[in-house]
């Protein structure tokens, strides 16, 4: 109980300074909204209208105060450059309320596809003592994590797309329309974010195994005259998932923050796609609670691993 | 029991077990002593076939009664051991921090030995209960879940069972405990439950009381004398401690480069060794007779006969406590302060040597990081006398940096000792001629200037240790275990060269060990210390002769 209030607490103090940071950030960096909206044509004194309506000649710490302050009421404010129709602003919850399911959709399948594929497949080459074998694995693996993402999408939609039909690219059906008929379309962007982290965690678990299998436990284990197969599965497991859950930690929270590249590739309307284009436009509010989102997916995950860690090794939680 | 033929292992390189051949009776002791690298936990790995599978066996049979385990040139038979492990051989290691699965509870472990061997029973009682299920009638089901718990609660029960007979109490707590919430006294016990479980006929126990305290090495050989005493069955003990094998064993194998260089009764072995090394063996044990006085000793002895005193003291440690920060992970954590050393008190003396004996975790290290003042956590005072004292570090394998040469090395507290003051800064010549001499003086031959310590062996690397410690000519010496990484033959040249360095530069030492016959060898007062007290101080005559605290005697024992 404590540890998780100590841990709540924490969270709510980095959530506050990377707020401040980012808004730090966007008063240093060149570029203006109201620019980036009206066009470099526009006449001082609508400039100066709009600047008033956004709220931006206020000083920097009123507003980032007045800002704040909405946040924490559960209004997020309303987007600088995105409107839902002539006369009505779009609000910032709305806007991400929209695009949140589909980057947690394909996060989620990847995430699947990675622990349903990268494990077994660890403990399995780590196992292999056929020498041909480990070095095809080595190799592929080695392939899938060099090659950068995007080339990968472009593979998969050519492959899965366009050769053998198995869905249609950039035909991206909304999750409101058709929930099953989207679930299968993000598959194969999914399979794009999956590949090189499968390859990253087989190899990251085989090693940790093949480390393992150096500890004296794993000794005593064939003392008692257990097999190869339980000394595997029963003993060596466990202990080399050790290493390897701060690993899966870090690719759930990439994923989850948004694939920008893999969004970009098969037009799918996620968070990743979002914050470019609100980076490149400086859509102060967005940006804004998306660094925040991304901020609390991390630190959440964190605390996931950490609490996982004491499930897998006893040894912490007496700590 | 176990008849080994004309055995020979090898890795990689040249074989390291050469034709060795022995026998093991029904319930006897067979003692297999020797140096690291003699070759006797290869030999006991492959006869469990637990050797690492690079390992090839170049020529030999192993025969457990008449069934033949493992012959040269065929590949081991896996399943066939998978039989005998556990089931009719076992074994104990030498770590028990490290042999018991860190992630699974203690009962379990112990269990595993039953869920793997047991299957008969068991599956005869499953095959019915599966029928039963089969049938699909409601009680059928619940009588072959009834069935199943009735297995489990006799596992446990035998568990228990064998928990108890190794002598740990408070068993049902201890069957859902991790093995780090244990003592290594308690896993070795455990490692031991594990091993006569079943019963088996024969026990090899590697090294298994040598990361062990003195007291709990006692308790743990007498468990293995009982074991051996009610089972019957046989023990094959390894070991590089003579003393040990000597009170527990009743037949002795001496190894040495591999090869079996004597075998016999323990009594023979003891009274009347017939080879050049055993010889040697006996002679570097550290015992409690024969110790030579240095002659600087003797002069120090005079000395105090004259004038009654124990001469100029070089360090006066006063009412110090030494604690530790109870490390606190977080930003919220609050730090305790945990005492590790109580109002120790005491001194050095010019030229003596000074032993602290004490086990692990009593507050040894402590008390001398706080003497050199790596730990500022302390109160009451630390007085030095003599300008920078040295240290000498136990494991000479980690604390030399092996990218540098020797001759590099030994110059360092030099150059360190020069920036520090630059009164006393040398020339690079003079640096040199220093740390030539000091090879000279540690025993070393001058071709080693240019080696790196990775060429070096263990007890070469110490004597660089002694030698960095002493070029500055420092008053005091703090040697922290300096001989208890090292074998005996090794430690008793190590020992000797610390007696002749006292001698020849009436350096003092404050001397820490473990154990209580190298402090003998060595020390002119010792200090007893446990839990963080010091117990007892005096001359190391009058100690031995007259303990007077228990827990002196019992170290004594």
């Amino acid at each position: 109980m404590k540890y998780l209030v100590k841990k709540i607490i924490t969270l709510i103090m980095t959530l506050f300074l990377v707020s401040v940071l980012a808004f730090l950030a966007f008063q240093i960096i060149p570029g203006d909204v109201v620019t980036s909206i009206l066009g470099t044509e526009a006449t001082p004194e609508r400039e100066e209208a709009l600047r008033k309506e956004l709220g931006l000649d206020l000083p920097p710490v009123v507003r980032y105060f007045s800002w704040a302050g909405n946040v924490l009421k559960g209004d997020f404010g309303n987007s600088y450059r995105f409107s839902k129709n002539m006369n009505q602003m779009m609000p910032v919850a709305e806007l991400i309320g929209d695009k949140l399911p589909v980057t947690l959709l394909l996060a989620a399948i990847s995430m699947v596809l990675i622990a349903v594929i990268a494990i077994p497949l660890g403990v399995f080459w780590a196992r292999s003592k056929n020498r041909f074998l480990d070095a095809v694995l080595s190799m592929g693996t080695q392939t899938a994590m060099a090659v950068p993402s995007f080339f990968l999408g472009v593979l998969v939609t050519y492959l899965f797309g366009i050769l053998l039909k198995w869905f249609s690219p950039g035909g991206y059906v909304s999750y409101k329309e058709d929930f099953w008929g989207c679930i299968s379309y993000l598959l194969f962007p999914a399979i794009s974010v999956a590949i090189p982290k499968i390859a990253m965690t087989a190899r990251f678990l085989r090693n940790s195994m093949l480390t393992e299998n150096g500890a004296d436990y794993v000794r005593t284990a064939y003392s008692k005259g257990a097999s190869e197969r339980r000394v595997a599965y029963f003993h060596v497991l466990r202990n080399a998932m050790m290493p390897v859950v701060t690993f899966l930690g870090m690719i759930i929270a990439e994923i989850v923050a948004g694939s920008i590249v893999v969004e970009q590739v098969f037009g799918l309307p996620g968070i990743g796609k979002l914050l470019i284009s609100s980076i490149s436009t400086r859509d102060f509010p967005v940006v804004e609670i998306l660094i925040l989102y991304i901020t609390f997916v991390v630190i959440f995950v964190y605390f996931l691993v950490d609490v996982l860690y004491r499930v897998i090794d006893p040894r912490i939680s007496n700590k | 029991m176990i008849k080994i033929e004309n055995l020979s292992v090898a890795f990689d390189g040249p074989e390291v077990v050469k034709n060795v051949s022995f026998t093991i009776g029904d319930g006897e002791i067979l003692g297999v002593v020797g140096e690291s690298g003699s070759g006797k936990s290869v030999t006991a790995l492959t006869m469990m076939g637990l050797v690492s599978e690079t390992a090839r066996v170049t020529s030999g049979r192993i025969y457990y009664d008449d069934q033949l385990l493992l012959e040269a040139g065929t590949p081991r038979n896996n399943a066939l051991y998978r039989e005998y492990q556990g089931q009719k051989m076992s074994m104990v290691f030498q770590e028990p921090m490290t042999s018991l699965n860190p992630t699974m509870k203690v009962g379990a472990q112990v269990e595993e030995v039953l869920i793997l061997h047991d299957k008969k029973s068991q599956d005869g009682n499953v095959a019915q209960g599966e029928e039963k299920k089969g049938s699909k009638e409601k009680a059928g089901l619940t009588e072959w879940i009834r069935e199943r718990d009735a297995i489990k609660e006799r596992r446990r029960q035998r568990v228990l069972e064998a928990l108890r007979s190794v002598g740990l109490k408070d068993v049902e707590k201890l069957y859902d405990c991790y093995p780090h919430q244990l003592s290594g006294g308690m896993r070795q016990r455990v490692m031991i439950a594990i091993a006569v479980i079943l019963h088996p006929g024969l026990i090899v126990a590697d090294e298994p009381t040598t990361a062990l305290d003195v007291t709990i090495q006692n308790q743990i050989i007498d468990l293995l004398r009982k074991i051996n005493h009610e089972q019957k069955n046989s023990l094959l003990f390894i070991t590089h401690d003579l003393n040990l094998a000597r009170t527990l064993c009743d037949r002795i194998l001496v190894m040495k480069d591999g090869e079996i260089v004597e075998e016999g009764n323990t009594e023979e072995i003891f009274g009347d060794p017939r080879g050049d090394y055993t010889k040697k063996l006996i002679n570097a044990v550290p015992g409690r007779t024969g110790k030579k006085k240095s002659a600087y000793q003797k002069r120090r002895e005079a000395r105090k006969e004259e004038e009654g005193a124990q001469g100029k003291a070089l360090l006066e440690v006063k009412d110090l406590s030494v604690f530790y920060r109870e490390n606190a992970n977080s930003l919220f954590g609050k730090t305790v302060k945990k005492c590790v050393v109580h109002h120790a008190d005491f001194s050095v003396y010019e030229g003596e040597i000074l032993g602290l004996v004490g086990e692990s975790g009593c507050g040894k290290t402590s008390l001398s990081k706080a003497i050199l003042g790596l730990n500022r956590m302390v109160e009451g005072s630390v007085t030095h006398f003599s300008n920078a004292p040295q240290m000498v570090f136990q494991d000479p394998y980690g604390s030399l940096n092996p990218a540098k040469t020797v001759g590099w090395l030994l110059q360092e507290p030099l150059r360190a000792q020069g920036m520090l003051d630059p009164s006393k800064a040398m020339t690079p010549k003079d640096r040199e001629a220093a740390a030539y001499e000091m090879l000279r003086m540690v025993g070393l031959k001058e071709k080693y200037f240019t080696r790196r310590p990775s060429q070096l062996s263990g007890g070469q690397r110490q004597r660089i240790s002694i030698g960095q410690a002493l070029i500055t000519r420092p008053g005091l010496v703090i040697a922290d275990e300096p001989v208890s990484a090292l074998d005996v033959t090794i430690q008793a040249q190590i020992l000797e060269l610390i007696r002749k360095l006292q001698d020849d530069l009436g350096t003092s030492f404050l001397f820490i060990s473990h154990d209580i016959n190298v402090i003998y060898q060595v020390c002119d007062r010792i200090m007893v210390m446990k839990d963080g007290k010091i117990l007892e101080i005096g001359e190391t005559e009058e100690i031995f002769a007259h303990p007077r605290n228990a827990y002196t005697k019992e170290l004594l024992k």
